[in-house]
């Protein structure tokens, strides 16, 4: 009971003093799997978190990003395959004994006891001397600003304060790398507006490495440094939030991050200046090849609702446009969203700006729709 | 829609009106609704201990018991040491009995906690199983375990352990002993399963994650959020056997009775309906303070409702 566990002493050191064979990498998913009897969680991941970085697991429910950070955490374990924190393989390792802290879904904290003594948990886990953990409690409680709220029972707090409870709770034993499983699902849009920013201060003032679990695409794109976007166990994309955005690689990612037109069709030409022609059902567009392409190769489009332009020559013959009829407008407040119908019957569905332009529309009138081919991406599987 | 009659006017304000405070027409307090409750305790709770109260000062003769305002029951109570070493065995039993359910009922209740679907189904017959038979038999069976020709003699006397029966297994204190831990461990098992049950995992995954290994958690988490589940079946169990009667009279024999028989007594052997009176009276008070000593220590708003609410 007196000794700390040996593989604490372990984690401590090599949390404190990054040591070089890690490399700049603080977690590594090397082949994990993950089945839950017939139902597979994560099948065969990959990929590095770097140091310091603010990484979203992005995707819908039931993907296996919370089993991800859950394993990452210690609370599950792969069935295959490694994790390594710092560089150090953490199998077999239990949750106390990693440099990890993890921010849970429903926050849990401790009913029982009041703000200072959830804060001071982990220290005092630590047994570390009683002054030495007043002062950091105190300097905790400043940072995520809640000063004076010590004495405060948990059930005495508001949602948002309970919030900043978990982050010093969390942060006061300065993980290595601090896992966040949706925290800030249950809040109302105004203060998950705030705690956004405010977890994105934390980062950026202690450069601990974020693992931030979420579905929301907006908020993974508000926050992090990259993203991975996960489905049925699989990370289908992993990029800078304008890589996933400007550039998805995949039908899926395209339609779960941002509002997306997605059409199926093949490759009818390839220009010399880089540029292709995708002939899909009724509707042609201009893009710009990605490598390799080939002709007749089977591929689907995706446009963007805001790359779509009221106006301009549609010229349907060389992919930047059509002309097509108002089926419904829906106000937006910033702007109109107008869902469209070709005469070949193809759907397009447009976000344009509140302009007086948009404004003289109604639905059944027809109109000249246009965009970019570089806002036009290739998807390829 | 636009023409709207003058007399329509004040109906659809009215109703407006209703809708703010809350959609519902107010009807005020209704205290009235009480009625049925309040009144269920005046007759069948409070009436009868008024009328146990008067009777303690009244005095009972071979001829009867008549009204009276005399203290002497109440000194016979206290100053004759019968009585005194009654109330004390009858204490410690109580004390005795709640912490030994305690010690039983905490491992029980925390491995049925972790049990999940069939096996816990299964557990909880078995818990519950002896349950279904009246509290009498629960109490008369230990007379065929324990009694000179009972289970435990036979099988000694079998193995050649002993050669002639053991007979201070039953008839004494520790029968009694035994026999109320049998009877009341689930009144203690079952509030603490509740409050075990109620705990939220994911509070001793974050304490485990803030490096709490499995004995602090239990220590510091697990412990603490279901001691109102302990402290409410201590209080049930203390109440239980500080009243028990049926358990002692079959297995306590005449070293073994406790202050319910001493009571009974009174009323059914001796006719002294003032003097038992003055026993119970002093036995509701005595448990009472303890109610309220103990209450300083714990809410004793959360020991009937099992826990914690939060």
């Amino acid at each position: 009971m007196t000794n700390p566990v040996p593989h604490i002493a372990t984690a401590r050191s090599v949390a404190s003093a990054p040591a070089q064979a890690a490399g700049d990498s603080a977690v590594e998913i090397r082949n994990v799997s993950k089945w839950f009897g017939d139902v597979t969680a994560l099948d065969n991941v990959s990929f590095e978190i770097r140091r310091g970085e603010f990484f979203s697991l992005l995707g819908p429910s039931g993907c296996g990003k919370t089993t991800l950070l859950r394993m990452i955490g210690g609370f599950e374990t792969p069935n295959e395959g490694q994790i390594l924190i710092d560089g150090v393989d953490t199998l077999g390792a239990p949750p106390y004994a990693r440099s990890t802290n993890m921010i849970f879904q429903h926050l849990a904290l401790f009913p029982h006891m009041n703000v200072l003594d959830n804060v001071a948990f982990g220290l005092k886990m630590k047994r570390l001397d009683d002054e030495v953990i007043k002062q950091k409690v105190h300097q905790a409680l400043e940072l995520v600003r809640l000063d004076g709220y010590g004495e405060r029972k948990i059930d005495q707090l508001s949602g948002g304060q309970k919030q900043r409870v978990a982050m010093a709770r969390a942060l006061i034993n300065d993980p290595s790398v601090l896992l966040l499983d949706e925290p800030l699902g249950a809040l109302d849009l105004q203060l998950r507006l705030q705690m956004q920013d405010e977890l994105r201060r934390l980062h950026k003032s202690l450069g601990n490495t974020f693992i931030f679990v979420t579905h929301d695409q907006g908020e993974a794109m508000a926050m992090s440094d990259r993203i991975a976007v996960m489905d049925q166990g699989h990370i289908l994309q992993i990029g800078t939030p304008e890589d996933i955005y400007e550039a998805p690689r995949t039908r899926f990612v395209a339609d779960f991050v941002g509002h997306t037109n997605v059409f199926d069709g093949h490759v009818s030409r390839i220009d010399d200046n880089g540029e292709c022609l995708v002939a899909c059902s009724g509707l042609t567009f201009r893009c710009i090849a990605p490598a390799g392409l080939t002709l007749e190769q089977p591929v689907s489009v995706a446009l963007r609702f805001e790359d779509v332009t009221l106006g301009g020559d549609p010229g349907s013959a060389d992919g930047t446009g059509c002309s097509a009829t108002v089926t419904e407008k829906m106000y937006l407040g910033g702007m109109f969203r107008l869902e469209t119908r070709t005469d070949e019957g193809v759907a397009l569905t447009s976000d344009v700006t509140n302009s007086d332009a948009a404004r003289l529309f109604a639905e059944g009138d027809t109109v000249n729709l246009t965009w970019q081919p570089a806002n036009v991406s290739v998807l390829l599987e | 829609m636009t023409a709207v009659t003058p007399d329509r006017i004040p109906a659809k304000t009215k109703h407006r009106r209703s809708i703010k405070d809350g959609g519902v027409k107010p009807i005020g307090r209704p205290i009235w609704l009480l009625s049925p409750g309040v009144l269920w305790l005046l007759l069948f709770g409070l009436a009868p201990l008024a009328f146990m109260l008067m009777m303690s000062f009244w005095t009972s003769t071979i001829f009867g018991t008549k009204p009276d305002f005399s203290f002497d029951n109440y000194a016979r109570v206290l100053v004759t040491e019968l009585y005194r070493d009654q109330l004390f065995k009858t204490l410690r039993i109580a004390f005795m009995t709640t912490a030994m359910t305690v010690v039983i009922s905490y491992p029980v209740a925390y491995l049925l906690s972790r049990l999940h679907g069939m096996q816990k189904a299964l557990f909880v017959l078995m818990m519950f199983l002896p349950f279904w038979t009246s509290y009498v038999i629960r109490a008369f069976v230990w007379l065929p375990i324990l009694g000179r020709n009972g289970a435990i003699n036979n099988a000694l006397q079998a193995l050649g352990i002993i050669d002639t029966p053991i007979d201070w297994l039953l008839f004494n204190e520790g029968a009694v002993f035994l026999g109320l831990v049998y009877v009341y461990t689930l009144f203690m098992t079952l509030p603490i399963y509740l409050s075990l049950e109620k705990i939220d995992p994911a509070l001793v995954e974050a304490a485990t994650d803030l490096g709490a290994r499995p004995a602090s958690v239990f220590r510091r988490v697990i412990l603490p959020l279901s001691w109102p589940g302990v402290l409410s079946g201590c209080i049930m169990v203390f109440l239980l056997s500080i009243s028990a009667f049926v358990t002692p009279q079959l297995l306590g024999g005449p070293s073994g009775i406790m202050y319910g028989n001493v009571i009974a007594s009174q009323f059914l052997a001796n006719n002294n309906w003032a003097f038992g009176s003055a026993l119970s009276i002093t036995l509701v008070a005595i448990v009472v303070l303890l109610l309220l000593v103990s209450s300083r220590w714990i809410g004793l708003q959360h020991v009937f409702t099992g826990g914690r609410n939060s």
